[in-house]
């Protein structure tokens, strides 16, 4: 047990022990922890909900190949313990004084160049946002920049200057001073994470739990059933960023391993409920095209490389982005405690709104989805006021299986039409058994609108939420049609 | 001295390295408190009980102010005086502030807000304009514009169009939110770091408040984090909150809003309600114009009667109207008190007329660029405008031509009408759009700049001008003009944060007059100065060149020298001279000044000549719509713009770009909703939504028109901030078109702005119906 945190900052080792520095909680976020600094005010808060991206810094931590890898976040969403063992990078690390001289990273200098800035509120995270493309691709195409900035918001440029200083910048061997002083860094952080010990961080009224292995977390969770559980903490955080809540006990999975990891048999691919969301989107590529649909769509990159498919499921939300993909793929979902181990469908799963089958000594450690073997058709789509970087209004996923064009199984599943994740079980038996035809489709549209009376809410009317729901069942139809 | 070609920002590094300093950022002694402000949560109520005891014992809370402990007058209202500092026995709209609180940190700030009470009377609240005007609830009497004979040209005009069109407001989403740092100095002397767009207004406001002069108050700009308009008037608040906490403390306060709660406080672009009737022939002409425009202003009339005098000068956008009447009317609701939003109303005024137009080629089965190049303003000399401004230097025919063109509109629109056919459920459409903006305060004494410039003995040059810098380059321009003027490298320049203390009674950097104005008045500085060091500089050149005689006339300031054209090789370094003078005790420092020539405006006969000179600007736009989504791709926009001879090319360019996508995120994804209490529903940017990098146009062609310089300007140049922003005008009627495609251009569609996928989605679906219902021939005969 160690009671203290430790990380790299400006190519140090910090310490922070909450015991001594009364100022810091054990949810201070990094944004607030850079800022208090004099030489760390580079990084802004823009909406301190992770939708703007003023806060993005760039983590790297020591991957299985023994190299360094650099993920954009937002600070606002990350608690300080979620960066031990890591390297924290700043706007304020990039440039270097080689002779009295001001030397500007790749990425700056490009975005001199193009006129990148404007107010420069948002500059900062943007750069980070660039210094996170240039650490992972050479040469992107105009999407990879895109996915890339999604989630840096800039209110006066428009944007097309700081794609140009994207594709300007990456065209590179991928050198820079943060290459050149890889080894230090990796050095370091194996220091900081040679015998891993879960770490108990208390200040004032607060407990936080950080185990590095799923014995552990299970044992805490056992001991401390009222905490809350967090890994990206995407969802969580906002409760203190937005809500001001203290949040009094938390146990955070992000330094389990195990839980990171993926598998494959024949039947099913195994996801680790801890995989980050941007993980299992590469992952899902050429393998699992409904979700990777979603995942591209889903918040930003500084989100997905930290929020997790394990968070996703467990938060139970109507608008979890990755459910209705889960429920049309009738995903399993495996829960453990000390003693036992379930494995439920997530129909069975999720109980309500926000409220899920787990029970206070469990937590969910993996996701089971079954493979296709190309019988079915499995599509996804999601309506949103703004298709990126935004939350859905209405998100449908649909699987069918047709025997001569008769319908023999169809799953369909909505998101944003009820307090859950839903299926819309009459649609379904209506559909089944018959001629999987546009005709047939149409009537079923219209017992769609039967089964959901959905909200009206800032996103949209419900009569829009209805028409969507009816209109993305067409849609499914209408691309089965054009697939065959 | 030419411009320098390619001049950067000139807080570019500093912005891409983080350190750029905002108020946030601001290093302030131990003694700084933090300010936060506790709102109505009401729209409409009285204030029954308000107790503020529990708050203030919570330890770190070191004061509590409400209406009673202002020491001066309780009102910030930038023109008409009806906007309370803090709310006294009533609140008229949520968000409103009612007492402010300053404590040692944020934790506190938080418990104290939660424990002071307050018990409400709630009153009805009007939340819509349509309320507003059955209860005659007018924020001031309507105003009218008139010209030729309207009522009588629609009576004999072959057709007539009537309808009604709905514009929604607009959030600034600046990305630094409303900020001010207030730090008392000795005896009632009170400094203000303010993201304000107008430190004269804030440093009469906080005297005011503070029931002190002027002079005792300073109010300093370095740079604003965006302003756009949201802080022309309402930075001025959160500055006299900061005041208030300061003064009554003596401690340095900052209030730094939360992003929510600047969301929920602060006012917006104004929404409107147009009604109008428009006549026009067979060709398509427009032959009577009538619209009535009713803004919903808020709870108080900030700069709403300004922004709806904007509105009505631009209901004629590019277009002769020969009959027309414009009426305005500004309506009173319980919401934040709406703001300037760049184009001020311009973007409303000329939505109206752009949609008319798009109804009249429908109607008449015409191209809408078509009929749009059939009622631009003639190039004859001869040409008015319905507030009686003759229309010169008329670029619209040739921006026509080029766009054209360069957009290949015409086959693109054939392209689009074969993909129509093709795809049942995706449609595309495509239009043409043009903007007529006038640069002027239409307030015509706000158009008038000082400046300060200092030179020192070491040669470097200090540029103190009353515009501020809020990311739009006009302190790199006014550098450039700077450098240029004494024939100095730009590094030798430096522009100083805006200081009400070194150039006073300023008029709001606004209007898209910053270069302008404030250019003309750095200039006026330069020229004082140059032609006292004539006094040194011509005896100089003269011993230089062997008592030859030099005339003022032929001095040139180049590169860091000074020398008589007649005897170029002869130079002197422009570091001499200034020693020189220093030493032959020439003042080196000069005030600067300048006002706008020949422009006035009579509100009463609503006519006159308030603009200085016309923007033009034309965009071409096409879209794709998902008919089942209501989701829109945006594939291709060409834009021309006029900026006369331009300062900064690079600069240009990114205000055109940056306003076109702010436009852009106005007409289609940017909603703002309120509950029936008059909550806003959209308070953050998750339920708010600006455009992202992935929204722009994916092919994004931006041509400035060249060789159009503008006589009488500060380098012959134009202003640039707002114009751009209405091309996005080409965006929404694209998204149209593409709806109307539903219907195969027989039908007129349901249509408003934001065209959100809601509206695409729902008024798509109508079409469809409406082609179930009525054959297309039929429908037409009775429009």
């Amino acid at each position: 047990m160690k009671s203290t945190l430790k990380f790299v900052l400006d190519f140090k080792i910090i310490e922070i022990d909450f015991s001594k520095q009364k100022e810091l909680k054990t949810t201070t976020t990094v944004l607030n922890y850079l800022r208090s600094f004099p030489h760390h005010k580079g990084v802004k808060e823009g909406c301190a909900e992770g939708d703007c991206g003023a806060c993005t810094v760039v983590i790297a931590e020591v991957n299985d190949e023994n190299k360094l890898v650099y993920k954009a976040v937002d600070s606002c969403l990350v608690f300080l313990p979620m960066i031990h063992g890591k390297q924290l990078i700043t706007i304020e690390n990039l440039a270097v004084i080689e002779n009295k001289q001001t030397k500007l990273h790749p990425v700056q200098q490009a975005m001199l160049e193009t006129n990148g800035s404007q107010c420069g509120y948002c500059t900062p995270g943007i750069v980070m946002s660039l210094f996170g493309l240039y650490k992972n691709h050479n040469n992107p195409s105009r999407e990879a920049v895109e996915e890339a900035l999604t989630g840096n918001l800039c209110r006066c440029t428009g944007y097309q200057p700081i794609i140009e200083a994207a594709q300007k910048a990456c065209i590179h061997n991928g050198n820079d001073h943060f290459s050149e002083r890889e080894n230090e860094v990796i050095s370091l952080l194996k220091r900081i994470n040679e015998n891993e010990e879960t770490l108990i961080l208390k200040s004032k009224k607060q407990k936080y739990f950080k185990p590095f292995t799923l014995a552990e977390a299970l044992k805490i969770r056992e001991e401390n059933p009222e905490a809350i559980i967090i890994n990206g903490s995407t969802d969580i955080a906002l409760r203190q960023t937005k809500k001001n809540e203290i949040l009094y006990e938390i146990i955070d999975l992000s330094g389990i391993d195990e839980l990171k990891k993926v598998s494959e048999d024949d039947n099913n691919y195994c996801f680790g409920s801890g995989l980050t969301l941007e993980q299992l989107r590469q992952y899902s590529n050429d393998k699992l095209p409904a979700l990777f649909k979603i995942l591209n769509v889903f918040g930003s990159l500084q989100i997905r490389n930290i929020a997790t498919i394990g968070g996703n499921v467990g938060s139970a939300s109507p608008i979890g982005d990755t459910l209705p993909v889960l429920f049309a793929h009738n995903a399993m979902i495996k829960v453990m405690s000390q003693l036992s181990e379930r494995t439920m469908s997530i129909d069975d799963f999720i109980k309500g709104y926000r409220q899920t089958d787990i029970r206070n000594n469990e937590l969910i450690t993996g996701i089971i989805v079954p493979k296709n073997n190309n019988s079915y058709l499995i599509e996804s789509y999601k309506v949103s006021k703004r298709k990126h970087l935004d939350i859905s209004t209405v998100i449908g996923a649909f699987k069918l299986h047709l025997n001569n064009e008769t319908v023999s199984e169809i799953v369909i599943a909505y998101g944003g039409m009820a307090a859950t994740t839903k299926r819309a079980v009459k649609t379904e038996n209506f559909l089944t058994a018959k001629k999987w035809s546009r005709e047939n489709v149409e009537q079923a549209m219209d017992i769609l609108s039967g089964e959901f009376t959905p909200l009206s809410d800032a996103r949209s009317e419900a009569e829009f939420r209805t028409a969507a729901a009816r209109n993305i069942l067409l849609k499914f139809y209408l691309d089965t049609v054009q697939k065959s | 001295m030419k411009m320098s070609e390619k001049t950067y920002h000139e807080s570019a590094i500093k912005h891409i390295t983080g350190e750029s300093v905002y108020i946030d950022d601001m290093p302030v002694n131990d003694q700084l408190l933090l300010g936060k402000v506790f709102f109505s949560r009401y729209a409409h109520a009285k204030i029954k009980k308000l107790n503020i005891k529990k708050a203030l014992k919570v330890k770190g809370v070191h004061a509590i102010l409400t209406a009673n402990d202002i020491p001066g007058e309780n009102q910030m209202g930038p023109i008409v005086h009806d906007e309370k500092c803090l709310a006294e026995k009533e609140v008229t709209f949520i968000g409103q502030a009612i007492a402010l609180i300053a404590a040692e940190n944020a934790d506190a700030l938080i418990e104290a807000e939660k424990l002071i009470t307050i018990e409400y009377e709630v009153l009805e609240a009007v939340l819509d304009i349509e309320t507003a005007i059955e209860r005659n609830d007018l924020l001031a009497p309507p105003r009218k514009i008139e010209r030729g004979n309207p009522d009588e040209a629609l009576l004999t005009s072959p057709h007539v169009i009537t309808g009604e069109l709905k514009t929604g407001g607009q959030e600034h989403w600046y990305l630094e939110t409303q900020t001010a740092l207030a730090i008392p100095g000795e005896g009632k002397e009170m400094m203000i770091h303010a993201s304000s767009q107008n430190p004269s207004e804030t440093q009469s406001i906080v005297a005011e408040v503070l029931g002190l002069k002027n002079h005792d108050v300073e109010v300093e700009v370095k740079r604003m984090g965006g302003g756009f308009g949201g802080k022309e008037t309402q930075g001025n608040h959160v500055a006299a909150w900061a005041a208030l906490l300061a003064n009554a403390t003596r401690r340095p306060v900052k209030i730094h809003l939360f992003r929510d709660d600047d969301q929920i406080m602060t006012g917006k672009r104004h929404r409107y309600l147009s009604k109008y009737e428009i006549g026009f022939n067979e060709q398509g002409k427009i032959l009577a114009y009538k619209v009535e425009f009713n803004a919903d202003g808020g709870s108080s009339t900030d700069l709403s009667m300004s922004i709806l005098e904007r509105a009505m000068l631009h209901a004629d956008n590019a277009y002769s109207l020969p009959n027309v009447q414009i009426i305005g009317k500004a309506w009173k609701t319980n919401l934040p008190s709406n703001t300037a939003f760049r184009g001020f109303g311009g973007p409303q005024g000329m939505a109206v007329i752009e949609n008319a137009i798009d109804k009249i080629a429908r109607f008449l089965k015409k191209d809408p660029a078509e009929i749009r190049h059939l009622n631009f303003y003639d190039q004859e000399p001869d040409v008015f405008t319905p507030y009686g401004q003759r229309i010169e230097n008329n670029h619209l025919f040739k921006m026509y031509d080029k766009l054209l063109v360069s957009s290949e509109y015409f086959k693109r629109k054939e392209e689009i009408i074969i993909f129509n056919k093709a795809n049942e459920f995706v449609k595309r459409g495509i239009a043409l759009t043009p903007v007529k903006f006038g640069i002027s305060f239409t307030n015509s004494f706000l158009n008038q700049a000082g400046a300060l410039v200092n030179i020192y003995t070491d040669g470097t040059v200090l540029v103190n001008h009353g515009g501020t810098e809020m990311g739009q380059g006009l302190h790199t321009k006014m550098l450039q003009i700077a450098s240029s003027e004494l024939g100095i490298t730009p590094d030798r320049v430096k522009v100083n944060a805006t200081n009400t203390s070194k150039v006073p009674n300023t008029s709001p950097t606004a209007a898209s007059s910053g270069s302008d104005i404030n250019g003309m008045a750095v200039k006026n500085a330069i020229d004082i100065i140059k032609s006292r060091l004539m006094d040194v500089v011509i005896p100089e050149l003269e011993k230089l060149n062997n008592g030859k005689t030099t005339i003022k006339e032929n001095v040139v300031f180049e590169n860091n020298f000074i020398y008589d054209k007649e005897n170029s090789d002869n130079k002197i370094s422009f570091d001499d001279i200034i020693k020189f003078a220093h030493f032959k005790q020439v003042s080196l420092s000069s005030t600067g000044f300048y006002r706008t020539p020949d422009i006035y405006f009579d509100r009463q006969t609503g006519q006159g000549k308030p603009f200085y000179y016309f923007s033009y600007g034309m965009s071409v736009s096409e879209v794709e719509i998902d008919t089942l989504t209501g989701q829109h791709k945006l594939l291709r926009t060409d834009i021309i713009q006029d900026v006369g001879d331009s300062i900064n090319e690079g600069i240009d360019r990114g205000q055109i770009e940056g306003g076109f996508v702010q436009g852009l995120g106005w007409v289609t994804t940017e909603e703002l909703k309120w509950d029936k209490k008059g909550n806003l529903l959209t308070h953050s940017p998750d339920t708010y939504k600006i455009p992202t990098v992935n929204d722009i146009p994916k092919i994004f062609n931006v041509e400035l028109l060249k060789d159009v310089p503008n006589p009488g300007t500060i380098r012959r140049s134009k202003a640039v901030g707002e114009p751009p922003l209405m091309l996005a005008l080409s965006v929404w009627l694209a998204i149209k078109d593409a709806i109307s495609a539903v219907a195969d251009h027989c039908l007129e569609p349901e249509f408003s702005l934001p065209a959100t996928y809601e509206l695409i989605l729902l008024s798509s679906a109508k079409l469809k119906e409406g082609m179930k219902k009525i054959a297309c021939a039929d429908d037409l005969e009775k429009a």
